[in-house]
């Protein structure tokens, strides 16, 4: 089985072109049309009538007539092919293994074979001429691609509407595939899922699984925003079936940049809500009725049209038809999934309507899926009716981005605020698991709280108190601190004692002088009373000058008395004589005189002592006034004194007093800094608790982190221990299929394939592990031991086998059990209408 | 076609990527097992009746949703009006378990203001060799979420059944004690027809509702 080459030899003739189609390699492909051109032509499709195309009246009026008339031809062959493919459901037997029906049904197919050479030929024109077709007759080239392009120019074709012949990027595959891309693990889950059904795909090491793997992983890598999106393998499947990987990958490329399905794989879908938005829109607009209902009953239009988008109807039609739209697809972009979406529910509105939730979902799955499998052209015909205004389409876009903008901006803010939720909520839960015992801790830490707030408070005071005494200690002695400050204070209290006590002495010793000096103040006179003494003095003085001139006066008095006695007495001795003589009476009365005189004389001496005496008693009065003034005065002196000695007295008291305080406060604030001690120690012991806590919460997420690296390891280890197993498990069951095909080998020589083939089954059934791969997942793909594609095929073309397969096609579709389990695969089925309508003309 | 039910209810049906959801739908709603089945591309949709008392039956509608993590913008719009949900991992894939809490904040994001009823389901349980989550943790994560666990096996059709109707009953006695109301505007839970005789005569008024269609 060669692979052919797929490139287009623009040069060759429409005949070389048929010998070079390009089917995907390993693959015997043999659509309905194959042999047609051997046989010989009949004549009664020359004089097939006019059916006009109902859908492209417009368009025919730019053709010239010779192509009106390839389209007529096309048109009979299609009518020709439905009716055909009516009566040839039952027909079994895949596309690409309808070899064998075709030579059962080449006699029939020989009516078709003039008008088939001519389409073979017109399509080969116009590959040949494809840019002048492009150009030039467009108009008929749609209307052609939408007949259907023959099965065997579709990769070539598609390739070209695609525009897909040279990339750059195919270049690159084979260094791609050698890669290896984050997806690969959820792509090789998926390769079992898609076309499970088909040949091709069919088992797990089949050709088509490892190239539809291929082709996936290096888009996936090509295109790291996309990666890999489920469902699009359908569509690289569906391309797999008609060309090579490498043409595939181009082709696939193609659609993911230019036809907005790179949009609708996107991570975000976004295109895809666009397309189901507008998708509505028609709805409501055509359909109004069915939508109404449709949403009466919450059947949302994403339940059924997502997939219709995501794999173009290939994973909803059966493939025959999906395949055709996939050709107006190619050309004309997703329009035609919206108009054939639109057809296919304008066709079933009268049932849908009548139908709950329930029956819709079933209509969906059941009824539809197999509606056009006889008459696909209905389908497009009906498609092509529908109304579909892109400039609308272009305007609903519009508004759809900027609701889903608005939508945008609204979910970012809730998103915000989820998260802020959320954080909020997990410290909640934090909080409410060490709640309980948190609960008595924090009501012991209000208590301390409270405690302390009293404590820092009181410091506060005690702080203000302790600068306050920190002030008067620095003006005592300059700045000082702590333990030094206190035993400065306690030298000071000593010294301030000594003092005291000095200051004790030195009191005493001052009342003692003062005893002294008021002994001593009793004796000296004052300054004040020497003035007084001097005038006391003076007063004497004048006094005693007034005695004397007394005492002169009455000397004088003496004396003259004296004078006046002598006198008297000379007088009485000579006048005596004299006297004597004058008479004796004379005599008497001389001496009388004479006594008198004494007694005068002794009087004057009396006076004087008298005066002499009272001078005396006056001088000592005086003298004891100046005394008594003195006492008086001493005693003022003593009085002062003792005032004075009680003031000091007091004086001293106070200082006393003021000393004490001074030894309070010092007191105090020696309390008060040993508790400031205590509380920075306090403080000091409680960080060190913090500490000590965060350390062990370091240790503990330590340990969880290595919790968590051991189990990562454990987790590795193990899943290295699991692939390890299945690495043997592949080994034996690779000595297995060995052994087992060197039985085979026997056989098979002598019966043919089909005892091959069975020989095949039964290993496939003896080894479950095998069957489970593709629900397994993964790594059997390593395993390669690829049977001989022929084999595979052979196993339906034993005729047995296709029988069988007849019987149940030709059974009703109620029994979807029985369906599900023996339903041909599309292609098959596609293959057989084809052939079934060779047969019939 | 249609039977009496008491109540429909809405369930959906969520996990990763090929862990099996809808391998277990459909041995649920169609009793089959399919060894390969399309990946869901959106959303799809069945439906089946269970009586879970003699008598009482309950509608299910059971949503089936793709599991690749860009389909959520399509599956998201399927929890609003969900009452019940399978939250489904793979025994034999571990990254499943782990991105079971990832599914629970996807949906309980866009469920609110209403709630679902989620049960916990390790699927696969026949491939006990390659099991990679023991029930035990299993059912240590569900009874962190206060989510109920069962093990179930599409292939060998084991706890199937229970499975789904385990988490109908739950909803049932939600929506019997009021916890869990009918709503206009909320296809959670729809009360349906009541029979008027419960035990005997199912299958007269089977007939005349389906005379009524």
């Amino acid at each position: 089985m060669s692979i052919p080459s797929s490139s287009p030899e623009r040069e060759s003739s429409a005949g070389v072109q048929l010998e070079c189609p390009s089917s995907p390699p390993g693959l015997d492909a043999d659509p309905p049309s194959t042999g047609s051109p051997v046989l010989s032509p009949d004549s009664s499709s020359h004089d097939a009538v006019l059916s006009a195309p109902a859908a492209s009246p417009a368009d025919s009026e730019n053709l010239s007539p010779d192509e009106l008339e390839l389209l007529a031809k096309l048109e009979e062959q299609n009518r020709l092919l439905e009716a055909d493919s009516k009566s040839m459901r039952s027909m079994s037997g895949s596309r690409r293994n309808s070899g064998s029906s075709l030579v059962s049904s080449s006699s029939a197919s020989s009516n078709l074979s003039h008008l088939e050479e001519d389409t073979w030929i017109l399509w080969g024109r116009i590959v040949n001429e494809w840019e002048e077709w492009r150009r030039k007759k467009d108009k008929l080239l749609k209307e052609l691609i939408r007949k259907g392009i023959p099965h065997h120019f579709r990769a070539i074709v598609w390739q070209l509407l695609g525009n897909a012949t040279d990339m750059p990027v195919k270049n690159q595959y084979s260094e791609l595939l050698k890669m290896s891309s984050p997806c690969e693990k959820l792509i090789r889950r998926d390769i079992a899922r898609t076309y499970p059904e088909h040949e091709f795909f069919k088992g797990q090491d089949s050709l088509g699984q490892e190239v539809l793997f291929n082709v996936m992983k290096a888009y996936s890598l090509v295109d790291r925003e996309v990666g890999y999106c489920q469902g699009s393998a359908f569509i690289v499947g569906l391309l797999l079936m008609q060309m090579p990987e490498e043409e595939a990958f181009c082709v696939f490329v193609r659609l993911m940049q230019e036809y907005r399905l790179r949009e609708l794989f996107k991570p975000s879908m976004a295109e895809l809500g666009l397309c189901i938005y507008q998708f509505e829109y028609l709805l409501q607009e055509q359909l109004p009725e069915l939508n109404i209902h449709f949403r009466s009953q919450s059947f949302h239009t994403s339940m059924y049209a997502s997939s219709w988008f995501l794999t173009l109807f290939l994973t909803f039609l059966p493939l025959p038809v999906a395949t055709r739209i996939f050709d107006i697809f190619m050309y004309e972009g997703l329009e035609i999934i919206f108009r054939v979406g639109l057809a296919i529910l304008q066709y079933n509105q009268t049932d849908l309507i009548q139908l709950d939730m329930e029956g819709m979902s079933q209509h969906f799955q059941k009824v539809i899926p197999h509606q056009f499998d006889s008459c696909p052209d209905k389908l497009i015909l009906r498609a092509y009716q529908v109304k579909y205004n892109p400039k609308r389409m272009k305007k609903l876009e519009k508004e759809y981005t900027t609701i889903k903008n608005k939508e945008m901006e609204e979910q970012i803010e809730i998103k915000r605020l989820r998260t802020e939720n959320r954080l909020l909520k997990q410290r909640i839960e934090t909080l409410e698991k060490g709640q309980v015992t948190r609960a008595q801790e924090a009501e012991e830490n209000y208590v301390i709280k409270r405690e302390l707030a009293v404590v820092r408070q009181q410091c506060n005071t005690a702080s203000e108190s302790l600068e306050k005494a920190q002030e008067t200690i620095r003006e005592l002695q300059q700045q000082t601190y702590t333990e030094q400050f206190v035993n400065n204070l306690q030298t000071q209290l000593e010294q301030s004692r000594l003092h005291e006590a000095e200051l004790l002495g030195a009191l005493k010793e001052m009342q003692d002088k003062v005893l002294d000096l008021e002994k001593r103040s009793s004796c000296l006179p004052d300054e004040n009373n020497m003035a007084a003494l001097q005038e006391e003095v003076k007063q004497m003085k004048l006094r005693e000058l007034e005695t004397l001139r007394s005492f002169r006066e009455m000397q004088d008095t003496v004396t003259d008395l004296n004078q006046r006695w002598q006198h008297h007495m000379s007088r009485s001795t000579g006048g005596g004589g004299g006297h004597w003589k004058e008479s004796p009476k004379k005599n008497a009365m001389n001496e009388l005189q004479d006594k008198l005189m004494t007694v005068r004389l002794r009087e004057a001496q009396a006076q004087a002592e008298l005066r002499e005496v009272k001078l005396k008693a006056l001088q000592l009065d005086s003298q004891n006034q100046i005394h008594s003034k003195l006492i008086g005065r001493h005693e003022q002196e003593r009085s002062a004194l003792q005032d004075r000695l009680q003031m000091l007295a007091n004086q001293n008291k106070a200082l006393q007093a003021q000393l004490n305080e001074m030894k309070r406060k010092q007191a105090e604030s020696d309390c008060k800094s040993k508790e400031e001690v205590m509380a920075v120690r306090l403080r000091e012991a409680d960080s060190m608790a913090v500490m000590a806590e965060l350390r062990q919460k370091i240790a503990e997420l330590e340990i969880q982190k290595e919790e968590g690296l051991i189990k990562g390891q454990l987790n590795h280890s193990d899943s290295r221990q699991y692939i390890s197993q299945l690495r043997d498990q592949i080994a034996e069951l690779k000595n297995e299929v060995r052994q087992l095909r060197g039985q085979k080998a026997a056989p098979s020589s002598r019966i043919g394939c089909g005892g091959g083939s069975t020989n095949y089954q039964d290993l496939r059934l003896a080894s479950p592990t095998s069957a489970e791969g593709d629900y397994l997942s993964s790594d059997d793909d390593l395993l390669n031991s690829p049977l001989p594609a022929t084999a595979l095929y052979s196993t339906l073309s034993d005729p047995c086998h296709q029988s069988t397969r007849l019987d149940s096609e030709g059974s009703t579709d109620s029994e979807a059990e029985e369906r599900v389990q023996t339903h041909p695969d599309p292609q098959q089925l596609y293959g057989n209408m084809v052939c079934a309508d060779v047969l019939d003309n | 076609m249609e039977t009496i039910w008491l109540y429909q209810f809405r369930l959906i049906v969520i996990g990763d990527s090929t862990v099996g959801k809808s391998c277990l739908i459909r041995r649920f709603t169609e009793g089959r097992f399919a060894q390969v089945s399309d990946p869901t591309v959106g959303v799809d949709f069945f439906s089946r009746l269970v009586e879970i008392e003699p008598g009482k039956r309950i509608k299910l509608q059971i949503w089936d949703t793709a599991g690749q993590e860009r389909f959520r913008s399509i599956t998201r719009a399927y929890y609003r009006n969900s009452v019940g949900g399978l939250l489904l991992f793979d025994i034999t894939n571990r990254r499943s378990f782990q991105n079971v809490h990832n599914w629970l904040e996807e949906a309980r994001s866009h469920v609110q203001p209403h709630s679902i009823v989620f049960l916990l389901v390790g699927h696969k349980c026949d491939l006990e060799a390659q099991r990679q989550v023991t029930q035990h943790e299993a059912e240590k994560l569900a009874g962190a979420y206060g989510m109920r666990y069962v093990e179930t096996s599409a292939r060998d059709a084991i706890n199937v059944e229970k499975a789904f109707v385990d988490l109908t009953r739950e909803i049932f006695e939600l929506v019997r004690s009021g916890d869990i109301q009918i709503q206009d505007g909320w296809e959670g839970v729809k009360s349906g027809f009541v029979p008027n005789m419960v035990h005997s005569s199912e299958e007269v008024t089977k007939g005349s509702r389906q005379c009524f269609c």
